[in-house]
């Protein structure tokens, strides 16, 4: 919400520095994203150099065609000579005029000059050159005034414009006097009534308004002109909308957007005489209602639940969110219904956001607009659309539902105080509500009309104390009762695993759980995704991290390691997904490699793996292995240039099987008994069933069994290999004697004989 | 022979012995088996003289000995001397990897967060507007809720838009006291820019209670604001509005880049904004099953990714996201 404090000063007195009243603001109600200072620079009594000017003579420059010579009276003992460029006046038209000396908005300082042979002493000036707009065509024609007075009084040649971001809570600062009311409780000022005073009404026209929608539509109030002529405003009111942030188009046009930033009300203005009947009606869209053609010229479809404004015949506007093009105020207009109606904002947000058609309009209502506010709305444009259009006002509606009652809110100071941890005076927090509009009743208040919606519990009366002291509140923190911080075993464990792979080289990296396109058909699918690239949410890790290796690789860098942990959301039909939490890692190097590091973090996590053939479609086919938790192998080679490695786990099947606690073992006071031994077996015979084998034939006393070598030579023979162990036996109990650990390795040898056809080498 | 003579000749020897070599041949000399003191110890009739004898020896050997102890030592210091590394070659380099900057602001929120008895919890982030929206007490014109806003899936489910239906997960799961921090990704239908991506990770700490304040929400977040960004760090409250809290507020921490003399990352303020906080509305509460009478709380989220980037000077999102090791090993 943009509020120029010229607009402002209308309803409070505003002195405090700018500074205080920015801060105060953005503290207790809204932030200033920007303190705009527009216009001409107030400084060294530049302003008074800025003047009304009455045009006493006017001609064509003798020896220019294109410029008029005039002398203008501005006040001073004699009048002025000015050269200008525009021919939108005349002699008598009262003009605004920079002297010289003045410095313009931008910095250009004003000479006396001389302009073919003319002397020129200062310049009649047009809305741009003010910034007060965007109209530069012609110069500004005010409408009256005494020449020499300072154009500052009549328009805000200076302004300062405060950009407020109001909450969505707060529709009521959604206009100046809003804004207005809140600062004047916030800084105990006075506050003006609200602006707009019906002028006398002169003709009793029916206006006809049926509403058949009293939920979506509880309050219309129809009023009609007659004989309005269609024009510009003027260029106060031209002034203000532009420094609001809204472009002037007609002055009627102008009046209900000016009506709508004024008090936040928004209006509508139909061109009476395109209203079929010139009758209102209120009403859903009809089954057979198609389209309307909207005053941005957009064909937009009509659906059953929107509420439309409708006239004897056909729908004109969708109600509350843009009129049709059809009914709209033009040039020739000359007979005006004027809406100042109240709608219901849940409703109007589907069709808003049905239509994609956010207006200003619409911002107001689906935030929720006080239905008492519609008759202040309705008098301050029907007295400007009087007084700026001619135009007669000369029938009057209030179609109006039961409106809601104003809420009753119990309210306690002293919880306040307990609630906020700041001790506020009980007559402070009185005097703090009774400034925000809330009439004291015994223990409870009556909320004003447009904070309804907000506050209509204790705790949004406790709110207002809250902000208003908000600087105030100590910083303290909750007596400990009852609090036990730690991870969980989960959290705990994860840490470990990031940490042990950072330590095994691996860097983290976090990847978009949204892709492309995922292995699994029913991936979950985003409804409207804002790029291809994030469209479906991932079932696996390990393609997001092929795509982070390559660009890695691609950029230059090497040795490359990554690792991340994420979820995984794999599908359960119309269910929620079922999120898994994985790690998964890719690393330059072979099948051997990776491995390595998985088995490493397997160590850290005390977790005995089995390691089995598999297939997976990254994965080089002859190179990849399962473990209960995931998948570890080479990458196929189709997928990065290069030997990789890579894995995905499931960290909770993983966690699964790490031991609770690590149980003691003596190992130092019987020591172990060392042997290896060396078999020849066939090629295929992998050495993982081997170790098997040797555990299961030799029993508990067999504390470790490692491969250490594997050989393939001609000693050996065609088709074979000989591999060997070593063979670690021990108890805990006692020294083990030569023949018992000589009779554990004869079994292990006998068993390898049986089962693979060893020959025993070593 | 004449011991006395012996001795003293032998301790000259050994004074004047200049290497290992020497020593090694004086020992030969006076204590070899061919020596005269041997000699003289074999012969040897009566007691008086054998013991004699024998203290001479051992004198011997340990002069001797304590002899060959100083050369050997000058020798090894000689050596040693010569001996010499260029210490300023690198060492062997044994390959590490890095935490990601947002595991590292992670931990750090995590462990503040502990330390003040919290329990961290990490929740499903495909949610249902029950638990995204209805039950966090979002107005049914709320725009979190359009399709503009909000990845959604299809009607019903969506991308969580915030931490906070971890909040209900939790209240639904026990009774208070409760004091949690959720930590995790959300989703924001938001284009990609500089500084946006539609994917990020945020904080929400919540705490139930008997009479807690909104000052003691003040002095949580001053705990975790200085625990991120440094204990000189301040904290400031502006009011603000979000749906499932009740007074709501924004906190401004003073600016870590700067310390408050005024830069770009604070635009010249002393002050960046992040996140929101409030205490819990009622209507929240009671939507679990919980008394607001009986029972206050608070809560507040801030996103990781933006901790982090206040953290380490990183004024884009971008790093965050492309993995890039020159980027990543920075950590």
């Amino acid at each position: 919400m943009r509020v120029p404090l010229s607009w402002l000063r209308d309803y409070v007195a505003v002195g405090m520095p700018l500074d205080e009243l920015a801060s105060r603001l953005d503290v207790s109600t809204a932030v200033v994203a920007a303190v705009e200072h527009r216009g001409v620079p107030d400084l060294d009594g530049n302003l008074a150099l800025f003047r009304i000017g009455k045009v006493l003579e006017a001609g064509k420059h003798p020896d220019a065609d294109r410029l008029q010579l005039c002398v203008v009276d501005v006040g001073e003992a004699e009048p002025y000579q000015i050269v200008c460029g525009a021919w939108n006046f005349g002699v008598g038209a009262t003009v605004a005029v920079a002297l010289p000396g003045a410095e313009l908005p931008g910095g250009l300082v004003l000479e006396r000059r001389t302009l073919r042979g003319k002397e020129s002493a200062g310049m009649i000036l047009s809305e741009r050159e003010l910034q007060l707009g965007e109209d530069h065509l012609g110069i500004i024609v005010l409408d009256d005034g005494e020449a020499g007075t300072p154009l500052a009084d009549v328009l805000p040649i200076h302004d300062v414009v405060l950009d407020l971001e109001i909450t969505g809570n707060r529709p009521d600062l959604l206009s100046v006097y809003g804004v207005a009311r809140e600062v004047a409780a916030l800084f105990r000022l006075d506050l003006e009534p609200p602006p707009g005073m019906d002028p006398a009404r002169e003709g009793d026209e029916t206006v006809k308004v049926t509403v058949e929608d009293w939920e979506g539509c509880p309050r219309y109030v129809g009023r009609l002109f007659r004989d309005v002529r269609i024009g510009p405003s003027p260029a106060w009111l031209r002034a203000r909308l532009n420094a609001a942030g809204m472009r002037p188009i007609s002055n009627v046009v102008d009046v209900t957007n000016y009506v709508m930033l004024g008090l936040g009300n928004p209006l509508h203005a139909f061109d009476y005489e395109t209203l079929a009947d010139g009758e209102i009606v209120v009403r859903r869209a009809r089954a057979d209602e198609r389209t309307l053609r909207t005053l941005d010229g957009v064909e937009r479809a009509l659906d059953p639940s929107d509420l439309m404004i409708a006239d004897a015949k056909r729908a004109v506007a969708f109600a509350g969110i843009m009129g049709g093009e059809e009914t709209e105020i033009s040039d020739t207009t000359t007979h005006v219904l004027l809406e100042a109606a109240n709608f219901e904002p849940t409703g109007l947000w589907r069709t808003s956001e049905r239509l994609r058609l956010p207006t200003e309009g619409s911002n107001r209502w689906v935030k929720g607009v006080d239905p008492y506010l519609a008759e202040h709305a309705a008098a301050l444009a029907t007295e400007l659309i009087v007084k700026l259009t001619g135009g007669h006002w000369v029938g009057h509606t209030d179609a109006r539902a039961q409106l809601p009652e104003r809420p009753v809110v119990r309210f306690r100071p002293e919880r306040a105080s307990a609630f906020i941890g700041l001790e506020v005076d009980s007559e402070e927090q009185h005097d703090i509500l009774a400034r925000l509009g809330n009439e004291r009743r015994d223990g409870e208040y009556l909320v004003p009309s447009w904070r309804a919606r907000d506050l209509w519990r204790e705790v949004d009366l406790i709110e207002e104390i809250a902000r208003f002291r908000l600087a105030d509140v100590p910083f303290t923190l909750p007596v400990r009762r009852e609090m036990m911080g730690r991870l969980s075993r989960f959290q705990r464990l994860r840490r470990q695993v990031e940490d042990a792979l950072v330590a095994l080289g691996c860097s983290e990296v976090y990847t978009p759980s949204l892709v492309e396109s995922d292995s699994a058909d029913d991936a979950l699918r985003l409804q409207e995704p804002i790029s291809v690239e994030l469209a479906v949410m991932r079932t696996a890790l390990l393609p997001s991290l092929v795509d982070a290796a390559r660009q890695n690789a691609d950029a230059g860098n090497e040795r490359i390691a990554l690792f991340e942990i994420a979820r995984v959301y794999l599908p359960r039909r119309d269910e929620l997904p079922e999120e898994r939490v994985r790690v998964a890692g890719i690393l330059e190097g072979g099948f051997l490699h990776t491995k390595g590091v998985v088995e490493a973090l397997l160590r850290v996590l005390h977790v005995d793996a089995n390691w089995m053939r598999s297939e997976h479609p990254l994965l080089h086919p002859g190179k990849a292995a399962r473990i209960e938790a995931g998948v570890v192998g080479e990458l196929h080679p189709t997928q990065l240039d290069g030997v990789w490695g890579a894995f995905e786990l499931d960290l909770d099947t993983l966690f699964a099987r790490v031991p609770e606690r690590i149980v003691y073992e003596d190992v130092l006071t019987y020591p172990a008994v060392l042997q290896d031994i060396a078999v020849a077996v066939r090629e295929e015979v992998e050495v993982g069933a081997l170790v098997d084998t040797a555990r299961e034939a030799a029993g508990p006393l067999l504390r470790e069994a490692k491969v250490f070598d594997v050989y393939r030579g001609e000693q050996v023979g065609e088709g074979r290999k000989s591999v060997a162990l070593h063979l670690s036996f021990q108890s805990s109990e006692r020294t083990l004697t030569d023949e018992e650990a000589a009779e554990a390795r004869g079994r292990i040898v006998e068993a390898l004989v049986d089962r693979f056809d060893a020959a025993l080498r070593a | 022979m004449d011991p006395q003579a012996l001795e003293n000749d032998a301790l000259a020897a050994v004074a004047t012995a200049a290497s290992t070599d020497e020593i090694e041949r004086v020992r030969v000399e006076y204590l070899g088996r061919k020596s005269e003191l041997k000699l003289a110890l074999r012969e040897v009739r009566d007691r008086e003289t054998g013991t004699a004898l024998n203290a001479l020896r051992e004198r011997l050997e340990g002069a001797i000995d304590g002899r060959e102890a100083e050369l050997a030592r000058a020798e090894l210091d000689r050596q040693l001397t010569e001996d010499v590394v260029d210490v300023t070659l690198p060492g062997e380099e044994f390959q590490l990897g890095t935490l990601h900057p947002t595991t590292l602001t992670r931990r750090i929120i995590e462990d503040a967060f502990l330390g003040l008895g919290y329990e961290v919890i990490d929740d499903r982030e495909v949610e249902t507007v029950h638990y995204n929206f209805d039950q966090l007490a979002f107005a049914p014109t709320h725009p979190s809720r359009s399709h503009r806003d909000t990845f959604f899936v299809d009607d019903e489910r969506l991308l969580r838009t915030e931490t906070s239906p971890s909040q209900i997960h939790v209240m639904e799961a026990k009774q208070p006291p409760i004091y949690m921090v959720s930590l995790g990704r959300v989703y924001r239908r938001d284009e990609i820019t500089a500084t946006r991506f539609p994917i990020f990770h945020q904080f929400e700490g919540l705490a139930v209670d008997r009479s807690l304040t909104l000052a003691d929400l003040k002095g949580t977040l001053l705990h975790v604001m200085r625990a991120l960004f440094g204990e000189q760090r301040q904290v400031r409250f502006r009011t603000h509005f979000f749906p499932f809290t009740e007074p709501s507020m924004e906190p401004d921490v003073s600016c870590p880049i700067c310390d408050m003399r005024g830069c770009r990352t604070c635009k010249f303020t002393g002050w960046i904004e992040l996140g929101g906080s409030g205490m819990v509305d009622p209507e929240v509460l009671t939507n679990v099953g919980i008394e607001p009478e009986e029972w206050t709380g608070f809560a507040f989220g801030c996103g990781i990714e933006r901790s982090a980037q206040l953290r380490h000077g990183i004024s884009e999102i971008r790093p965050f996201w492309e993995n890039d090791l020159r980027t990543l090993r920075q950590f």
